[in-house]
């Protein structure tokens, strides 16, 4: 329990630190912006308490909008994206169901982690590119800048997976 | 009772999600005056002795740049100097009256951070009310038009970024001074839109657009940057592409202008409103 609880404070800073500051200072022709600190989300364990998974989807969004200084467009996104994951665990489940413990792709495969991914990173992103602009006049143009975000969010949190299951 | 504690056991997360979901919104909804909220301050504080140290590294790679660029600002300066006894030497001034004729203070700062690729940009500057920044005052780099100050704590400020989708200034055409409305549409950080232009004026590519001076922020004839291109908006106005003289992408030294006379122009304005 305590080690669990450990080692996800660890991933948790690491991913803020990475977020905040490596993606945040990424600034790629206005379109691209990777928001990768949504994988905290992705990784929690399976059998997590509802109300904890929103309570810490609360907390990343909070503290990412902190530093970011936008007021509450990444807690509302996170939080969303916190309310949704049972949903997508539910849609994207393998054949044998889940096992306690995390979901990586070192236990359930590539292929299930990819749309796993994707399906989250896109949840929140457009719930937050949407929320930043505030209008829906530029349908399409955010859309765009929300499609290409995602390849590269999910392009990076595979890495990362990647890296993490190499170890 | 019984059946209350039951539906919340089935909602419980349902109202936990909606519960955080409004706290969210609130913050949204008050997303300008939370810079002044005291903790958010504190917050700040700590990430910004941080966020200044990754951009002074960061600045030493570009400081060739920013030399060059101070150099030919000094340069003008120098050259508007030179200029001035010329026009003041006009009849006997016994009395040198530095209050009257001052209307603007201006202060160097630098940027600490600062972005582009959102549709509403900030940055901030390292200076904050202990130095005089205040609210509403209008920052420029050593090239034209940069922002207006929306919120100071003791040592810093928050600078909204021309590159931010509530920005709106008064801007005109130097050549024959017809003023629109100067705001950025959200795609290029290198350029932006003047509206409201009537479609009788003559306008070409490249002429210079320039500050109006009439919401008391700006002063008259600051440079915003030339045009790019134009064309037929309706029935009536030109939609003009701008092509802003600013590199937000390098903004480093800062100048905050703050007007003396501001609140004289306001309060006379607001008497006959």
């Amino acid at each position: 329990m305590i080690n669990s609880v450990l080692r996800f404070g660890l991933i948790f800073i690491l991913l803020i630190l990475l977020q905040i500051l490596l993606f945040n200072n990424i600034q790629f022709s206005g379109y691209v912006n990777p928001y990768v600190y949504i994988m905290f989300i992705l990784l929690l364990p399976v059998e997590i308490p509802s109300w904890l998974l929103l309570v810490l989807s609360f907390a990343t969004g909070l503290i990412i909008d902190f530093f970011s200084s936008s007021a509450g467009m990444h807690t509302f996104a996170t939080v969303l994206a916190g309310f949704v994951r049972p949903y997508v665990l539910r849609v994207v489940s393998p054949r044998d169901g889940y096992e306690s413990g995390d979901p990586s792709m070192s236990v359930y495969g590539f292929r299930w982690f990819l749309s796993y991914a994707i399906l989250m990173v896109l949840i929140h992103h457009i719930t937050l590119f949407y929320i930043e602009v505030f209008r829906f006049a530029d349908f399409f143009r955010t859309m765009f800048r929300v499609i290409l975000s995602t390849i590269f969010s999910v392009a990076f949190i595979l890495l990362i997976e990647f890296y993490r299951k190499g170890r | 009772m019984r059946n209350l504690l039951n539906f919340l056991a089935r909602y419980n997360n349902l109202i936990v999600f909606i519960f955080l979901e409004g706290i969210a919104l609130y913050m949204l909804g008050h997303g300008n005056n939370y810079h002044n909220s005291r903790i958010v301050n504190g917050v700040r504080g700590i990430t910004l002795g941080f966020e200044k140290r990754i951009y002074k590294t960061k600045s030493y790679l570009s400081l060739h740049d920013i030399n060059v660029g101070l150099a030919l600002e000094n340069a003008e300066l120098k050259n508007r100097l030179e200029r001035q006894p010329k026009n003041e030497s006009q009849g006997f001034l016994s009395v040198s009256d530095s209050l009257n004729k001052q209307q603007y203070v201006h202060t160097s700062a630098e940027v600490i951070e600062n972005s582009i690729n959102r549709q509403k940009n900030f940055f901030t500057i390292n200076k904050g009310e202990r130095q005089g920044i205040k609210v509403d005052m209008a920052v420029t780099s050593d090239r034209g038009v940069a922002g207006v100050v929306v919120g100071s704590s003791p040592n810093y400020s928050i600078v909204m970024s021309v590159l931010n989708l509530d920005f709106k200034l008064s801007a005109r055409i130097k050549a024959n001074g017809y003023f629109g409305s100067l705001s950025w549409d959200g795609k290029d950080y290198r350029y932006a839109t003047l509206s409201e232009i009537p479609q009788h004026v003559l306008v070409n590519v490249g002429d210079t657009i320039e500050t109006t001076g009439y919401s008391a922020i700006f002063p008259e004839g600051v440079m915003v940057g030339t045009v790019n291109n134009y064309e037929k908006y309706g029935g009536d106005f030109y939609t003009i592409s701008i092509l802003l003289t600013s590199d937000f992408k390098k903004l480093h030294f800062v100048d905050v202008i703050g007007n003396l006379k501001k609140t004289e122009q306001l309060d006379l304005e607001k008497l006959f409103k």
